[in-house]
């Protein structure tokens, strides 16, 4: 939707040294007086530079267009757009990962410039051509010598506590993203954190230590022998963060025994069907031109990857942990298009935070010029009980086209899915599917896969005229 | 005992507000007092760690940043 008043966004509204708002399509960030001393640090110490030539912060161009609220604003700047916003529960391990270290590279490069970062939330990062990148300008500011990284509890909750407990305990636990929206509290992964991670130094300091003296200092103000004078080292500063980088560096999560990131060596496709199959896809996605495709239970992304040569951005969603790493470690630093993310499409990420409008809903980021959905209606239809009509309202939210794929229940996948339960899906048939997907959709094409009762179809939603 | 907490907490409201004339996060007492008691010895063995690498650097040359990367990856942790 575009806007054409300029207030600022939903979720640009905590720090006061400036915010994103948008005006006509265009995306800008207005830069408060009250930062303008350390915006000038950043650009005339060479860190803006430095840190946008290594990909680590996002790039942006000063502007003269009017700011959004002139009596407190500096300067305007405009930001590099992105594709598609993803939050920290969406991420899998490497990726959250990944953007931990990005943001103690960049608290790195910022210390050698006499700066540090005064926040170091996951939301501040997001994935552009598949690396991690820095999207809040304003969160450098001039380094206080001798006090603590004012941002450190901050990165313990936002990075180190999640990945531990999904390292060393359960790597669903990054869900706790969800729930906590200022990051995982350190009491609370303290408890949940198993008895060895005690042996580990730095979790036993930066998580556990680190709970305990929170939770004995808490709600203490008595102002006795205050002294002025800061006492952390520079070098004490600097070996904090090397200590969390290498704490961050150790936590290791390897996928194993889950339940489809081994989907395609175990599937009932012969190597002929599966050919014909990403044939078939790929003609239908040259047929329907899309910028931004969203492939809708992607598994490890063999079909996103055929996609990413035809769009801007390919966003790969899966509901299992194993296959988004293992799509992430696939397409890391070759295939830029695509961004591999969690998503249960039975409870997709819904609007959080303040007002329910700081992190927006999976749906409010689309729709998508195209959805792709293979071998994925039998699993919401017949797993989750939800009907087809239901399904085909979702996908009509979601994405202008439409390329799904039906397997009847004579296919040795629904049947697996049949063989435990009683078959109370009557309308389960190609007939009901078709019913369902000409109420919300018109049927441009309709393949049949050679070797496979399955049928794939190209369909163009009825929102759209002109088809 | 409770001086000493007295003598700590003090040197934490000092930071706070030294560090809160801009900042709009608020750190937390504990957090300052985690700082306060390990970051000196944190650094110190921050400091070991750089002068081993000069010295390892110095008799085994100058390493691969692949060969780099792997160890930091291994020996990691720990210093904290």
């Amino acid at each position: 939707m575009t806007r054409h008043d300029a207030t600022p966004l939903a979720g640009s509204f905590r720090d006061p040294s400036g915010f994103i708002f948008e005006r006509d399509g265009v995306l800008y960030r207005q830069v408060n007086h009250f930062y303008s001393d350390d915006y000038d640090l950043l650009v005339q110490s060479g860190l803006y530079d430095s840190l946008v030539g290594e990909g680590l912060l996002i790039p942006h161009e000063e502007v003269s267009a009017p700011a959004a609220q002139p009596q407190t604003a500096c300067r305007v700047i405009a930001p590099e757009r992105l594709p598609f916003v993803s939050y920290p529960y969406e991420w899998c391990f490497s990726q959250l990962k990944d953007a931990a270290l990005a943001t103690l590279a960049i608290q790195k490069k910022a210390f050698e410039a006499g700066m540090w970062l005064k926040d170091s939330s996951a939301y501040n990062i997001q994935f552009a051509g598949g690396r991690p990148v820095l999207i809040d300008t304003l969160s450098f500011e001039k380094y206080r010598e001798g006090q603590p990284w004012v941002a450190y509890r901050q990165f313990c909750q936002h990075f180190l506590a999640p990945l531990a407990l999904m390292a060393l305990r359960d790597v669903r636990l990054g869900q706790l993203m969800r729930v906590y929206i200022d990051g995982v509290p350190l009491d609370l992964a303290s408890r949940l954190l198993p008895l060895k991670s005690r042996l580990r130094p730095s979790l036993l300091t930066h998580i556990c230590l680190h709970a305990r003296l929170q939770r004995r200092w808490a709600d203490r103000s008595d102002q006795a022998a205050v002294s002025r004078e800061g006492n952390i080292s520079r070098r004490g500063f600097a070996g904090m963060v090397d200590s969390l980088e290498a704490a961050v560096r150790r936590l290791c999560w390897k996928p194993k025994g889950t339940e489809w990131a081994t989907y395609y060596e175990d599937t009932n496709y012969t190597p002929a069907a599966f050919a014909h199959k990403q044939r078939i896809v790929g003609e239908l996605i040259e047929a329907a031109r899309p910028q931004t495709v969203w492939d809708l239970g992607a598994n490890t992304g063999v079909f996103s990857r055929l996609a990413a040569g035809r769009a801007r951005i390919v966003v790969s969603f899966d509901v299992d942990p194993a296959a988004v790493e293992k799509n992430y470690l696939e397409c890391a630093g070759s295939q830029k298009a695509v961004l591999p993310l969690l998503a249960d499409l039975t409870n997709p990420s819904p609007p959080l935070g303040w007002n329910l409008c700081e992190r927006t809903s999976l749906i409010e980021r689309g729709p998508a010029d195209t959805v792709i959905a293979l071998a994925l209606v039998h699993h919401l239809a017949i797993s989750n009980n939800v009907p087809l009509d239901m399904i085909m309202d979702f996908f009509e939210q979601i994405c202008d086209t439409l390329i799904v794929e039906f397997a009847p229940k004579e296919d040795s996948q629904v049947q697996r899915l049949l063989a435990t339960r009683e078959d109370v899906f009557p309308d389960y048939t190609r007939e009901g599917f078709e019913g369902a997907l000409r109420s919300r959709f018109k049927i441009s094409r309709c393949e049949e896969l050679s070797e496979s009762r399955r049928i794939i179809y190209l369909a163009r939603s009825l929102r759209k005229t002109g088809w | 005992m409770r001086s000493v907490h007295a003598v700590l907490l003090g040197m934490v409201l000092a930071f706070a507000l030294q560090a809160n004339a801009h900042a709009y996060l608020d750190p937390g007492t504990g957090t300052y007092i985690l700082w306060l008691l390990i970051s000196g010895a944190v650094g110190a063995l921050y400091a070991v760690k750089l002068y081993w690498s000069k010295i390892r650097s110095f008799f085994g040359g100058e390493r691969s940043g692949k060969e780099q990367d792997s160890t930091a990856k291994q020996d990691g942790d720990d210093q904290a």
